[in-house]
């Protein structure tokens, strides 16, 4: 446990030396405000159904700048040698960077909270959506950011990593429109891959147990990619 | 932190001699002395369809330098990074202190301290804070961890720099971190892959006091490509030539040998060379180039300082020698010609 702490530690503070993690964070925000700002004074409606969709893209977006040197940079200087060659567990390395780069995320989407508290002072909001759209972002962090990492563990090129993610996720966001154009029962299975069919339930106030078990589901996948490609060796 | 670096306190002379372990080419032939540390049988390990290293067995024992030896791509960092648990072996078993690096890799990496190549680090790190998250990554906590860093930061003089940022370190100084971090847990095995790439004269010098010293608490393991830093730090050298061991040298201690040149005269080669025969000792006799009135062989024999039992043996045999003299050792010369002669092959 010691050695885990001891690497999230880490992982979180090399995020924040990098000015990666403050520029993400600072664009998302000016970004969903922006939009926040726009939809409230466009709809005059007390919902952030329109942020949430807006976050979701973002983090499809910033998700493979905070992985792409996780394992990449690590390889490339070196450093992933004292890593490994420590008395620690493969999963322990990958998790670590895990709970760090989603911490990372995690309180970057908890700053829209001041959103919430906006139309909570001027209105009365139902809470339900938003409760399930923070839910929803939360979940599709956690794939984007494992796929991510799995992608990260297999090159030493940071940019690589980016692009490849980057590939990935935008494949698996607009899946859903490949879906329609091919036959039944093809295009449900095809449709269950996409990213924005499961995201958008969560976003509108609506949870079912597959889009979260499906979630759960390509976290862990990913999770257990990035394990193999570091015992890859 | 690129300023005058401060002088280690630690033996700046050439390797003190002392009772020097075994190191076999195979198993069996393993330790003479002290305690197995390292043992690698039948290593190999490929890379996609080369073969990086082949059949490679030894030992490496407590207190005790040994140096991979061997040009570059010969696979002394593939086998450092096998022993280290880096790499996953082809074929083979490698075990650290009886603990299987495949099946015990947990407690295996838990007894040894690897300095790689370059001496990578987390620059934005400052000293005492990757000290720190290394020590924990090892298990220590609580008064071990402090205890262990300290130790590290004095007997690798780093307490000036202990706010230093990693990054604005100088070579040397990057190194002796790498080291430290390496010896923080008191490794049973240190594993040093080319310390002395990038260093300047004296930080040279002061590193091979340090291997020294560091080898009275550790077996030491290290790799270079120079030849004249082997003869002077270990006291073994395993010469490795694509992927394979060639042979291992002793360069201390009792199980090192010796060459020895007597000369006489050539009217007597016979006699001179029945007698070198008969003696006790002998590991071998060869007649060098005849050359005028005098002839000379090579003498090979077990111990070191054995001329004057020889040149005593010869004169007891009614053969009065001209010179009989222990040659240099040249490891240099050994070297070229075992790489000659596998690369003729």
């Amino acid at each position: 446990m010691t050695a885990f702490l001891a690497l999230v530690a880490k992982e979180l503070r090399a995020l924040f030396v990098s000015p990666i993690a403050y520029a993400v964070i600072a664009v998302f925000l000016v970004l969903n405000g922006y939009g926040f700002a726009v939809t409230l004074f466009a709809t005059k409606q007390a919902t952030l159904v329109n942020v949430f969709f807006q976050a979701a893209v973002q983090l499809v977006l910033f998700v493979p700048l905070v992985t792409m040197r996780q394992f990449a940079e690590e390889r490339r200087g070196g450093t992933l040698e004292l890593l490994l060659t420590a008395p620690v567990r493969e999963g322990d390395i990958v998790l670590a960077k895990f709970a760090a780069s989603m911490g990372m995320l995690l309180a970057m989407v908890a700053l829209t909270l001041v959103y919430a508290g906006i139309l909570a002072r001027f209105s009365t909001p139902d809470w339900g959506p938003i409760y399930s759209g923070y839910l929803g972002l939360a979940l599709l962090a956690g794939a984007l950011v494992s796929i991510g990492l799995a992608v990260s563990a297999l090159t030493a090129n940071q940019i690589v990593a980016a692009v490849v993610s980057l590939g990935v996720f935008g494949m698996l966001w607009a899946i859903d429109a490949w879906a329609a154009m091919l036959p039944s029962p093809i295009d449900d299975w095809v449709l269950g891959l996409s990213l924005l069919a499961r995201f958008q339930p969560f976003a509108v106030g609506a949870m079912y147990a597959s889009d979260f078990g499906f979630f759960l589901a390509v976290t862990l996948l990913g999770l257990f990619f990035a394990v193999r490609g570091l015992a890859r060796r | 932190m690129t300023g005058s670096t401060p002088t280690l306190d630690l033996h700046l002379t050439d390797r003190p001699r002392r009772a020097s372990a075994g190191f076999g080419v195979a198993p069996a032939e393993g330790s003479r002395h002290g305690v197995a540390v390292a043992s690698v049988e039948g290593l190999g390990k490929c890379y996609g369809r080369r073969q990086a290293v082949d059949g490679v067995s030894f030992e490496v024992n407590e207190r005790e330098v040994v140096g991979l030896l061997g040009p570059n791509g010969s696979g002394k960092t593939t086998i450092l990074r096998v022993l280290t648990g880096y790499l996953r072996p082809s074929k083979g078993t490698v075990r650290i202190d009886g603990f299987d690096v495949v099946r015990d890799g947990h407690q295996a990496r838990a007894r040894v301290g690897y300095v790689p190549e370059n001496a990578p680090l987390y620059g934005h790190m400052r000293v005492d804070e990757f000290l720190h998250f290394m020590g924990r990554l090892r298990g220590l906590r609580g008064p071990a961890l402090r205890r262990g860093v300290e130790s590290a930061r004095a007997r690798l003089a780093l307490d000036p720099v202990g706010d230093a940022v990693i990054g604005r370190l100088s070579r040397g100084y990057r190194q002796r971190v790498s080291i430290a971090q390496a010896v923080l847990h008191e490794p049973k095995l240190l594993v040093l892959d080319e310390p002395t790439n990038g260093l300047d004269p004296r930080q040279v010098i002061e590193l091979r006091g340090l291997l020294r010293t560091l080898a009275h608490d550790s077996a030491v393991l290290v790799t270079s490509h120079i030849l004249a830093e082997m003869e002077r730090v270990a006291d073994r050298v395993a010469i490795l030539l694509d992927g394979r061991l060639l042979t291992v040298h002793p360069l201390a201690g009792p199980g090192r040998g010796a060459s020895l040149r007597v000369r006489a005269r050539a009217d007597r080669a016979d006699e001179v060379a029945a007698a070198l025969s008969g003696l006790p000792g002998i590991d071998g006799v060869t007649r060098e180039e005849p050359g005028g009135t005098l002839a000379s062989w090579r003498v090979e024999v077990a111990e070191a300082g054995a001329a004057p039992h020889v040149a005593a043996a010869l004169c007891l045999a009614g053969i009065a020698s001209v010179e009989t003299v222990e040659a240099a050792p040249d490891l240099e010369e050994l070297f070229l010609r075992l790489t000659a002669s596998r690369a003729l092959q």
